[in-house]
């Protein structure tokens, strides 16, 4: 669905921090959403979690950087980074172009998703939350 | 500050067509399409931005060179009518109260375009040194609207709607001309790097807007096949950040001296008296102990101020700004650091988070002089 000029696929899981979750298996693929990538605008640098570390819900996992401002990646989901994507190292602009798909961050192994995906919004109601935040 | 934001005349432009936020107390686009778009526009062809909330005054009488002689750093007696130069305006400790561009529009009559933050302070403080010169001040800033035309097609673009040459006008030149057929004020200044104009639309009241709107939508329509842009606040600091330009607040303030933030250029110690000369005569004398210098990143990590900048286990400096260059690709910033690292080519690394960020200290501009800038050789 299109709210307010922007994309939120169904499907995913949201965060209030504007991150998404999509279950794929035993992994979950995270990233930002388009509120986020469009708030940044022209993000020019992105420090990746480590492959192998541990990251809990809502700590810092990451950081995105625009020309003018520096923001933190927050983990939607806790548990092991399995791999990240490496092309966003030397192309950050991905996030700006395709944040649901070519601009994903990390997959993660879960530790604990059942109950951390009741924190999480569906795609309705973070278009309820973003529209929110635009009044 | 918790006072309501100022709007400047192209306020319902900005609105439609930028993302607005609030500076110095002025609601300004800080980009349309982009920061790196309208950068690479001024660098590449020319770009318009409305400066209107700059602070503007005239100075004026038998006494103006005088005065002005005194309470600034460089040399107003240099300055011949319809000439302009950068200065300084120091305290008693020859701390920086604010950095400038002075023209000299008649023999008597100067006009000063300060920071935008320092509206009242500047005002209030020459209005007070003033009182024993023979001389008039008067704060124009809301009746001239002022706008910045940069870049190599600058004059290109003002020339097909003005009806005087400027060509004529060099570099650091100003002159009158009609733009658009409205009576205006250009001075080929810049805080970009690049060639070009700064251009005051006189005699336009805030309250009546429509003067100032025109002569912007007519530049606009003027440098549409020089493929212009209309530019933010953000595409002007990383545009003055390549070039090695100051901005108030970040790389200078009352606690720097002109010779730390490498602006020595600008003061003239030989000029009879002024404020802050005793200081800066001591100075000089004895060497400053920190430098301004430009730091670049030799690995990935944009610096940003306030970052710490060390050489070897030492904490040596702070980043005062930093960004990412659109055209060099890396990370840039400005720092200061003790005299004796401040040597071209020295390295050192930029804390960013928890990592150190190799960088080697530069001399400005950061770009090819040969290749960007008003000197640009093609």
């Amino acid at each position: 669905m299109k709210i307010g000029g922007y994309e939120i696929p169904e499907g995913l899981y949201y965060s209030k921090e504007h991150e998404w979750v999509l279950i794929k298996g035993d992994r979950v693929i995270v990233g930002i959403t388009d509120y986020a990538q469009k708030a940044l605008h022209e993000i020019v640098y992105v420090e990746l979690p480590l492959v192998g570390s541990k990251v809990k819900q809502m700590r810092t996992m990451g950081t995105v950087e625009s020309v003018k401002a520096v923001s933190e990646i927050f983990a939607p989901i806790s548990g092991k980074v399995v791999e990240t994507n490496q092309n966003l190292v030397e192309n950050p602009e991905l996030l700006n172009g395709h944040p649901y798909t070519d601009g994903w961050i990390a997959k993660i192994q879960p530790t604990n998703l059942d109950r951390e995906l009741k924190s999480l919004m569906n795609a309705q109601e973070y278009a309820e939350y973003i529209s929110k935040l635009e009044e | 500050m918790s006072k309501t934001p100022q709007k400047t005349y192209l306020y319902k432009f900005h609105v439609q067509k930028g993302r607005m936020e609030v500076f110095a107390g002025f609601e300004m686009p800080m980009w349309y399409k982009g920061i790196i778009p309208e950068h690479l526009a001024v660098r590449n062809n020319v770009g318009i931005f409305d400066v209107t909330h700059m602070g503007r005054m005239l100075v004026s009488g038998p006494e103006a060179e005088a005065f002005l002689n005194y309470i600034t750093t460089n040399d107003v007696s240099a300055l011949t009518p319809l000439s302009a130069h950068y200065s300084t305006m120091c305290n008693e400790h020859g701390g920086i109260k604010d950095d400038f561009v002075l023209s000299r529009l008649e023999e008597e009559k100067f006009l000063m375009v300060y920071n935008a933050g320092n509206r009242s302070k500047d005002y209030d403080w020459v209005v007070n040194q003033s009182r024993s010169f023979d001389v008039t001040t008067k704060d124009v800033s809301d009746n001239i609207a002022m706008f910045a035309v940069q870049g190599p097609k600058a004059e290109q673009t003002l020339q097909e709607i003005s009806s005087q040459n400027l060509g004529e006008i060099k570099r650091f030149k100003c002159g009158w001309t009609e733009l658009a057929g409205a009576t205006s004020f250009v001075s080929r200044t810049g805080y970009t790097g690049e060639d070009g104009f700064e251009v005051f639309v006189w005699d336009t009241p805030l309250t009546s807007p429509e003067k100032a709107v025109e002569v912007w939508n007519e530049i606009l329509k003027a440098g549409k096949e020089f493929g212009i842009e209309p530019c933010g606040l953000g595409a002007r600091d990383t545009l003055r950040l390549e070039a090695g330009m100051c901005l108030y607040g970040n790389d200078i303030d009352e606690d720097i001296t002109p010779l730390e933030a490498g602006l020595g250029f600008v003061v003239k110690l030989q000029k009879e008296d002024f404020i802050g000369k005793n200081s800066l005569v001591k100075q000089k004398t004895e060497g400053i102990k920190k430098k301004r210098v430009g730091v670049r990143m030799l690995e990935k990590g944009v610096p940003r101020s306030r970052y710490e900048v060390w050489k070897n286990k030492d904490k040596i400096g702070v980043v005062t700004s930093g960004t990412v260059s659109p055209i060099l690709e890396c990370g840039i910033a400005m720092a200061y650091v003790p005299t004796e690292h401040a040597t071209e080519g020295e390295e050192v690394a930029v804390e960013i988070r928890d990592r150190f960020v190799k960088g080697k200290i530069v001399k400005f501009p950061f770009y090819d002089p040969t290749k960007y800038g008003y000197q640009r050789k093609t």
